[in-house]
């Protein structure tokens, strides 16, 4: 018996040092790829992507710059990054501008992140263009600075625009660091007088009109013309009909001039982010929890939300169900948006350290990122603490963490990219191109149900509509409704005669039933008469 | 006026639904209860209501269909029927109604036909039609519901021997008399789980004493 027992357990020990053997050393990423399925039901699915590199200041070459003029823990601080607020790319030269916020100061880089192609923008001059009427703040320097855009303009020079926050100013220099223009605080009387600007982000269009998000402001974005005019306000959010809204209308009507004014307001909540796309479209998102209505809007100049009209405001953006846990709640807080050179949506979710890519039509496609457990800081790869800005260059996704003094570079994974294949095939209209890269997509996660509506399409496409119906099923109403309506006419067209028949069968049965039955209930009758 | 209205029992239903307003005075007067019938009606409700989850076109079907429970449909086709026909009877028994337990479920089940027509009606259309025609939908099931209510105000008029109003007022707290009867349903159930709990401990405890 014992010995049966000693030879087990050597078995046993010897399969598992087999096993332990034949694992091969890997890293995983910190977080599992999942998805929404078309209940809004989370499951698994593969990553789209993972994480490349994680950037900080020695990686800029920042630890080797002269600091000696700046006081001792001063030094420090400058030799890493101290809470990058934004960083922005350009599509075109592929240069990086980074806010490296508590150092006041702009970096600008490129895709290398190597210190040679490194420049640190930290003294400004107030140029010879600098136009001599308009009111200026006087600083050469930046103060807290929390957001940049870049955009060259029709000589070909470089504007750099940068947000700075505690400077109560957007400044707008060329690459020679000479300040060409300051936005400052509108003396107009539609500006409240009270409230504050302080820029926090700033986007620039395509006629040099300066969008800037200041957060005490709840109208929307303030829009000033290239030479400084204020404009007025863009794009605000609507008022969410909650119960305390309805009921303020509800006493408007009883109350007296001076109750209403000394009502509290029902004030839209204030966008927090903003981004443009190539097509001119603005993009802003709101970060409040609570928020559910204009999450994501996408603008046309007029500052109408088109997302309206499409329907697609009434989706959910970043993850679907808000959990309340000891006290706190745990919604999604979108902090960032950006687009992508496909039109993709990229939200970054303060709230969890996600971020959320979308089509252009707001079908969600990847989540990847993660926010970190309180005890590793976030020194994962992959893992954020404070999540503060997304943009994308070239297929790769770079998100920089305030917290963390870094930015982490996610890149596409093999599936990734098969899913981003179809998605282009698709918007083009190639749908039987599409159908073989949404067929891989299938083969490797049999749970993305985009590939079912891709696939469904493809069949529409052909026009076997069996097929569709079939990939359409629980996958798609509309895409249902649209193959149901071509199959259902072509079955009619296919079976006419059968079906004219069976009618005809139909009707002429009823009639001569009637009858029948008319003649029987006569002859009863009779019958009964005849018997009495 | 109407002597030669010797109708077999499941010929009932189908003569008062085409017959809304003086249907009920026959069957009263020809005495046409039959609880088999009437059973039958209440099983098909059961049946159409998870048909209707189950079966309906996928245009209009809005059913969670990754889990399948029977429980909620039973509760909310046959227990809310059998809860109607409690409270009514002993709301209406109080108030001078003439129906005795066994005449008011045989009329209110009885009442219940036109709806299950006109559901049947939906999940069969719903899987012909598009969405775009989901006027033909709505019309069937507001036909259904209107119809099975006028049914069923004539049915507890004529069963109760009550006035229009009455017969109103009485079905309005027949529905509070349901709530109050569910609310204490469920109290009963949480308090006997409680006692069930108490005595299993008591017998886990004393086999353990008896055990050593």
């Amino acid at each position: 018996m014992s010995f049966i027992k000693k030879l087990a357990a050597a078995a046993m020990t010897a399969a598992m040092a087999l096993t332990a053997l034949s694992v091969p050393a890997f890293a995983d990423e910190p977080y599992t790829g999942y998805n929404y399925d078309w209940w809004g039901d989370p499951i698994p699915s593969q990553n789209g992507f993972v994480v490349d590199k994680v950037i900080d200041g020695a990686d800029l070459g920042l630890d080797k710059l002269d600091y000696s003029e700046y006081s001792k823990t001063m030094q420090e601080q400058l030799k890493g990054l101290a809470e990058p607020q934004d960083i922005f790319v350009d599509q075109k030269t592929g240069k990086f501008y980074i806010i490296d916020g508590k150092n006041n100061r702009l970096i600008i880089t490129d895709s290398t992140f190597s210190p040679d192609k490194t420049e640190v923008v930290a003294k400004l001059s107030y140029g010879d263009e600098f136009p001599e009427s308009t009111s200026t703040v006087k600083n050469t320097s930046f103060k807290n600075p929390h957001g940049v855009y870049v955009r060259k303009n029709s000589d070909d020079v470089v504007l750099i625009y940068v947000a700075d926050y505690d400077n109560n100013r957007v400044v707008c220099f060329n690459e020679q660091y000479e300040i060409v223009m300051e936005y400052v605080r509108p003396s107009s009387d539609v500006y409240d007088a009270n409230v504050t600007f302080n820029p926090d982000k700033v986007i620039v269009d395509s006629a040099f009109n300066v969008y800037v998000i200041v957060p005490s402001i709840t109208q929307g974005a303030v829009q000033f013309s290239a030479d400084g005019q204020f404009n007025g306000y863009y794009g605000a959010n609507r008022v969410e009909a909650t119960a305390e809204v309805i009921a303020q209308q509800f006493w408007k009507l009883i109350y007296t001039r001076e109750q209403i004014i000394a009502m509290r307001r029902a004030v839209a909540i204030e966008i927090s982010n903003i981004d443009i796309d190539n097509e001119g479209f603005i993009y802003t998102v709101t970060e409040n929890k609570t928020a559910e209505t204009d999450v994501l809007k996408k603008l046309n100049p007029a500052g109408t939300n088109i997302f309206v009209n499409l329907g697609y405001d009434q989706n959910t953006f970043g993850d679907y169900a808000q959990r309340y846990y000891k006290g706190k709640n745990y919604a999604s807080a979108i902090t960032d948006v950006d687009i992508d050179e496909e039109g993709n949506i990229y939200l970054l979710d303060f709230a969890t350290g996600r971020v959320f890519q979308y089509t252009d039509e707001t079908d969600l496609l990847f989540i990847f990122g993660t926010k970190g457990p309180q005890q590793t800081q976030g020194t994962q790869k992959g893992t954020f603490m404070s999540v503060s800005a997304v943009e994308t260059y070239k297929g790769r996704v770079y998100v920089t963490d305030s917290r963390k003094n870094s930015i982490t570079v996610f890149k596409q994974t093999e599936f990734g990219a098969i899913v981003q294949n179809a998605i282009s095939l698709f918007n083009e209209g190639l749908y039987d191109e599409a159908k073989e890269p949404w067929e891989e997509v299938l083969r490797r996660d049999a749970n993305y149900w985009l590939a079912y509506i891709g696939l469904g399409n493809a069949y529409l496409n052909q026009n076997d509509y069996a097929t569709a119906l079939n990939y359409f099923y629980r996958t798609s109403r509309a895409g249902y409704n649209r193959a149901f309506k071509s199959f259902r006419i072509e079955f009619i067209r296919a079976n006419f005669t059968w079906i004219l028949i069976i009618l005809l069968v139909i009707i002429v049965g009823l009639i001569v039933l009637s009858y029948v039955r008319k003649h029987l209930k006569k002859k009863k009758a009779a019958d009964k008469g005849g018997s009495k | 006026m109407k002597f030669d209205l010797d109708l077999p029992a499941w010929k009932w239903p189908f003569y008062v639904m085409r017959h809304p307003f003086e249907g009920y005075d026959d069957l009263r007067w020809k005495k046409g209860y039959n609880m088999k019938v009437a059973w039958v009606i209440v099983i098909a409700f059961f049946i159409i209501s998870v048909a209707s989850a189950q079966l309906t076109g996928f245009l209009f079907n809005r059913t969670y269909v990754k889990v399948f429970n029977i429980v909620p449909y039973f509760s909310s086709s046959v227990i809310l029927f059998l809860t109607w026909v409690v409270g009514n009877w002993s709301l209406c028994t109080l108030f001078d109604g003439e129906g005795t337990m066994k005449n008011i479920f045989c009329v209110s089940a009885y009442a219940l036909l036109p709806y299950l027509f006109s559901e049947l009606i939906i999940i069969i259309a719903s899987n012909f039609l598009l969405r775009t025609e989901v006027g033909f939908i709505n019309f069937f099931r507001y036909l259904g519901i209107v119809w099975s209510v006028v049914l069923m105000i004539s049915a507890m008029k004529t069963v109760h021997q009550y006035s229009l109003p009455k017969t109103i007022a009485a079905m309005f707290f027949t529905v509070v008399a349901m709530a109050i009867i569910l609310f204490l349903a469920v109290l009963l159930l949480t308090l006997f789980q409680q006692v069930f709990v108490f005595v299993y401990s008591i017998y886990t405890e004393l086999m353990y004493r008896f055990s050593i």
